[in-house]
């Protein structure tokens, strides 16, 4: 019963769902497809609100779930429910069929209301029709006499016109009168198409004469530009008004133009006379401070007075300022042209004010034009005429030193006979040396002292070339004193080939004074130099750090000290030369195997001994003193082994015989085996008795070598031996190492021994007699010159 | 004879002035070297270096009848060499032919080639074209220049052309171009004269007084090497002849004697009166020849000439000679008859 109840309770309500369904919801086809699927399956007391809703299932469920007071609960639930729901329903009919209703009703009205719309409209295009043809009417009526009254209108126009033109020349009078030249160019040009159109016939009159005025407006304005009386602004517009009228103003242009160049000639004039005035002045530079300031401030005058043109040029001419800055720039050009003509006088102090003037010409200058840039050319063209200042100052210096160098070989040349005439040169260029560099300084120190923003500016640059300039001077001067002594090296000979002196021209003092001149330069000049550049010239280093500092002392010290080193050698070698070549004639002349017996000292010795006694006084000008050293009495090895072989050899030649020969060499050889290595050729010292000993020496050393080229007889044997006896006398007094010279001339007799076929000494009495005769000779001699 | 030295020496019984490579020897290093006597036998020795290189040893000693101021060996037959000899008033200058040795030391005496005659002052010295084979023989004396036609076969010595070069040029040596056999050039008191051997004329001249001794570099063409009394050593091209191409210091005292290597290019070797002989790498100076290379090198980089300085002589030192068989070894000969071997390996230059 009660589940057939349901059943038709079920159906019923189905059909109301599906209804309501179809009614709102969207899509209920997918509604009632999904239903038997899920019916099955998702089984909860949930399901009653949706639309898979499966009844039976629900049932069973609740049965299953809920016990019996439960279900009686529900049941009362479900009920109300129900029965609620039925309302609703009912409610929602209900007010369906209300509104459908209402809206038959509104239908209803709107078709009485429309019935009478139509005749209306049609009396309403009636009425438009009407009023547009009461319109037409109206305008034609009114459309001759408008154009009557446009034409009335035109002709007054024209008439005033035609009136302004008749009144122009009388009117241009008038402006001329007031000067109010804008508003009669103003005319002119606005009378200009009718002239223009129509003054060949109508307006013949009127134009001439309008046109003479605007000649006479064209002189005034020109008048004006062109006098300086009249303010800028005036003269700026006259030239605008010129240009209005048409008036060539470029030729006003060109013409003023040339009047400021002119102007500019005038003032470089005044400007070269400043110049040579502070120059009279600064020739005494310390009393002419004061008067240099007169010349000064008319140059200053002039020069402001150039700006001022200018200026007024730049108003008046638009766009003129690329042809002002080349004006203004030739005008800094000229000035430092001026300048370099100073630089060739010397003048650090002239360069200073001249420097300074051209900078306050250039600041005047640019505040009038900043589109020249003058500030910075200036500072270029100041560069470059700093650096040039720097340069010849150099070349000054050197040439100073090379005139002092020089002299001696011009003195030599000249034959003026002085007592110490590589001294005084030596002296003087030393002096030279140090005075040069320390005046250098003082000149450049005055450059950098100078307080003018130009030279400020430069400073930097200025200190590096100072310090670059010096690098360079000590290796220009190294170069020349190789030049100098014909030692110059490969590379330079190339350049200097016309200037190279041949060898033998040079005066072996000259380079003795180079050599002591370089060790002075080395051990003095540099040093002090060094001093004053990082006292006054530290800084700089706009060269980079890479570089390192332009002015390496240590650098121009080592070429200094070994061409010192060189100089001297070169000294020794000349000297020795010369001494060769005299013991080659002595040697090559005579033959010795016939040689007769001897009878005196030979004249060669006397020849040698005077050649080393020039040495000692080139010597003894130039080179210092060394430190006596007493080491040839104390360290007597080298005595003991000069006298080693005396006992022998006098022993050997005694046997006159050859047969024991063969042992004699081996004693020899003993000997030497025993003795200590004579050392000959030591290093020389810039000392007088370093040079002249290592003079000797090598000379000696010849002598022995130029024997062992020869073959004696026995008077050959004697004459060398007796030669030598009086040089070992003699020699005592010139060369300091005694103990080498003995030995060097033990060596000489033992190899003139050696090459003889019969070597028999002279008796010593005899030859004491003989030495003592040539003594007693050549003291004789000197006694009476 | 001494110990603390690095060559290997070997003893001459007199002085002795003069030493020569033997150049045909391919065999062995040899050496021949001449005594210097006034007054006994001199003698000619021929020294061999041992295979080990350790020793020298005698080969050959013969007597010669006269002091030998001047020996120079065939460049093509190891058994004939010249000298120049002199006793006294008379001079003399021959070509020698060492005999056959059967394993006796004894001295034999040395065969005559032929007799250079004709000169009529001081023999100075006899050239051998040091390249190769050639017939021809130059001898120097202080105002001539001879040149002989040799035949070593026939044993006789003519003379093809005679030439003086002047009375006042007192001629002191010379040298013969390796690279061409016409030019030979004679030193002289004030210069380097430069002859052409077909012409027998003065060719050109470089005018450098003092110049004592003169070596053509083997390797390098138109290369000169002169040595002068008291300015060094000055290396000169023979194309740009005003200045020196190079120079080095040389000696304190003279530097007597230039030699080149054979081999190495620019390897110089002097002997002076200073009891030295110096070793000298040229090249670097010399190769580049321009002078442009000298200026861009600061002179701080200037690679110091002078390689070695070999100083254990006891007196000057006048012969030098390279081997040609082995260049890296040459031989100097000291006033006091000392000859020593050296050999320059640990200075040769890394290729």
């Amino acid at each position: 019963m009660e589940v057939e109840g349901g059943a038709t309770l079920d159906d019923k309500a189905k059909r109301m769902r599906d209804l309501l369904s179809s009614f709102y919801s969207p899509d209920p086809s997918s509604a009632s497809s999904q239903q038997p699927n899920t019916s099955s399956r998702f089984a909860t007391l949930d399901t009653i609100n949706t639309a898979s809703f499966d009844a039976d299932q629900y049932m069973n469920l609740l049965v299953q779930k809920s016990n019996m007071e439960g279900l009686l609960q529900k049941h009362v639930e479900m009920a109300a429910e129900i029965k609620n729901l039925d309302t609703d329903l009912q409610m929602l009919v209900y007010e369906n069929y209300n509104k459908f209703i209402s809206a038959t009703d509104t239908i209803k009205r709107m078709k009485s209301n429309i019935v009478g719309m139509e005749t209306n409209m049609e009396r309403l295009l009636e009425k438009i029709m009407s009023v547009q043809s009461r319109s037409d009417g109206v305008n034609t009526s009114l459309f001759k006499k408008r154009e009557h009254i446009e034409k009335l209108h035109r002709t007054r126009n024209l008439l005033r016109k035609v009136q302004f033109i008749y009144d122009l020349p009388a009117r241009l009078e008038k402006c001329i009168k007031s000067e109010a030249y804008a508003d009669a160019v103003r005319y002119y040009t606005g009378a200009m198409p009718i002239f223009k159109a129509y003054g060949d016939s109508s307006f013949q009159d009127c134009m001439r004469q309008s046109e003479e005025a605007v000649a006479i407006i064209i002189n005034n304005l020109e008048g004006k530009v062109f006098s300086d009386a009249e303010s800028i602004q005036a003269r700026a517009e006259a030239v605008m008004l010129l240009k209005q009228l048409d008036f060539p103003v470029e030729s006003v242009k060109v013409k003023l133009f040339e009047k400021l160049e002119q102007f500019l000639v005038d003032l470089n004039l005044d400007s070269k006379e400043l110049t040579n005035s502070s120059v009279d002045v600064n020739g005494s530079p310390d009393t002419g401070r004061v008067p240099d300031a007169a010349p000064a401030t008319a140059h200053e005058a002039s020069v402001r007075e150039f700006a001022e043109a200018v200026r007024a040029y730049k108003v008046i001419f638009l766009d003129s300022e690329p042809q002002l800055s080349k004006l203004a720039q030739d005008f800094v050009r000229k000035h430092f042209e001026a300048t370099h003509q100073q630089i060739e006088k010397q003048h650090s102090a002239d360069l200073t004010t001249i420097l300074r003037v051209i900078w306050s010409d250039v600041l005047l200058l640019d505040e009038v034009l900043p589109e020249a840039s003058l500030p910075d050319f200036a500072l270029q063209s100041a560069r470059v005429a700093v650096k040039d200042y720097i340069s010849s100052a150099f070349s000054h210096f050197l040439l100073h030193i090379s005139d002092a160098v020089m002299k001696v070989q011009g003195r030599q040349k000249e034959g003026i006979e002085e007592e110490y005439p590589l001294q005084a040169a030596l002296e003087a260029s030393q002096k030279a040396v140090l005075h040069g560099s320390m005046n250098i300084f003082l000149e450049f120190r005055r450059l950098l002292d100078e307080n003018s923003e130009l030279l400020l500016k430069l400073r930097d640059l200025t200190i590096d070339w100072v310090q670059e300039g010096f690098q360079d001077f000590f290796r220009k001067l190294d170069d020349y004193f190789c030049l100098l002594s014909g030692k110059s090296t490969v590379a330079s000979q190339e350049v200097n080939l016309l200037e190279r002196m041949p060898g033998d021209k040079i005066a072996a003092g000259l380079v003795l004074v180079l050599a002591q001149l370089s060790l002075f330069i080395e051990q003095s000049a540099i040093p002090r130099i060094t001093e004053e550049i990082a006292s006054s010239f530290s800084g700089g280093g706009v060269r980079g750090s890479e570089y390192g500092p332009a002015f390496v002392p240590a650098e121009i010290c080592r070429i200094f000290r070994s061409a010192g080193e060189m100089f001297l050698h070169l000294y020794i070698n000349m000297r020795t030369q010369k001494i060769s070549v005299l013991l080659k004639k002595r040697f090559a002349a005579p033959n010795w195997i016939k040689h007769k017996e001897p009878r005196e000292v030979h004249m060669f010795v006397d020849l040698l001994l005077q050649e080393f006694e020039e040495i000692r006084t080139e010597v003894k000008q130039i080179l210092p003193q060394g430190i006596l050293r007493k080491h040839r009495r104390t360290d007597s090895n080298g005595s003991t082994a000069s006298s080693r072989s005396n006992p022998l050899r006098d022993d050997r030649l005694n046997r006159s015989n050859t047969q024991k020969a063969r042992s004699q060499l081996l004693e020899t050889h003993l000997a030497k085996l025993f003795k200590q290595k004579m050392e000959i050729f030591t290093k020389v010292e810039q000392t007088q008795e370093s040079v002249v000993t290592t003079i000797v020496k090598l000379s000696l050393k010849s002598l022995q070598e130029f024997v062992r080229l020869q073959t004696f007889n026995r008077s050959g044997f004697q004459q060398i031996q007796l030669d030598i006896y009086f040089l070992k006398s003699t020699l005592k007094r010139i060369a300091e190492d005694e103990a080498a010279v003995d030995f060097l001339l033990d060596e000489v007799i033992v190899s003139t021994a050696e090459r003889c076929l019969d070597p028999v000494p002279l008796e010593p009495p005899i030859l004491d007699r003989l030495v003592q005769t040539k003594l007693a000779k050549t003291s004789e001699q000197s006694m009476p010159s | 004879m001494q110990g603390g030295s690095t060559g290997i020496g070997y003893g001459l019984k007199y002085q002795a002035r003069c030493i020569s490579d033997v150049k045909a020897d391919t065999d062995h290093t040899s050496f021949l070297t001449g005594t210097l006597s006034l007054k006994e036998e001199n003698e000619v020795h021929l020294l061999r270096l041992s295979s080990g290189g350790t020793e020298l040893i005698c080969e050959g000693l013969f007597s010669h009848p006269n002091e030998i101021w001047d020996l120079a060996s065939c460049p093509f037959d190891q058994r004939i060499f010249s000298t120049v000899f002199s006793s006294g008033e008379t001079y003399g200058a021959a070509v020698w032919q060492i005999p056959e040795l059967y394993g006796q030391l004894s001295s034999p005496q040395l065969e005559s080639v032929a007799s250079l005659d004709g000169h009529t002052c001081k023999i100075r010295c006899v050239l051998w074209w040091p390249t190769g084979r050639h017939d021809k023989l130059v001898s120097v004396d202080e105002q001539n220049l001879f040149l002989w036609s040799l035949d070593t076969s026939k044993k006789t010595a003519q003379v093809q052309s005679q030439e003086s070069a002047g009375m006042l040029h007192y001629l002191t040596g010379g040298a013969w171009d390796p690279h061409d056999s016409n030019s030979i050039s004679l030193t002289c008191d004030s210069s380097v004269q430069l002859w052409d051997l077909r012409t027998m004329k003065k060719t050109n001249s470089i005018e450098h007084a003092h110049v004592r001794n003169v070596d053509y570099d083997m390797k390098k063409r138109y290369t000169l090497v002169t040595a002068e009394d008291e300015s060094g050593i000055h290396i000169w091209d023979l194309r740009k002849l005003k200045f020196p191409v190079a120079d080095l210091p040389g000696h304190p005292h003279w530097t007597w004697t230039v030699k080149c290597n054979p081999v190495y290019e620019g390897l110089i070797l002097s002997a002076g009166t200073d009891s030295a002989v110096n070793l000298w790498l040229a090249s670097s100076l010399g190769r580049n020849d321009s002078a442009s290379d000298s200026l861009a090198a600061p002179p701080t980089r200037r690679i110091e000439p002078l390689l070695n300085s070999y100083n254990d002589y006891e007196d000057s030192v006048y012969g030098l000679a390279w081997s040609s068989r082995e260049p890296w070894i040459f031989a100097s000969l000291s006033y006091d008859g000392r000859v020593v071997v050296e050999s320059i390996k640990p200075h040769l230059p890394r290729k």
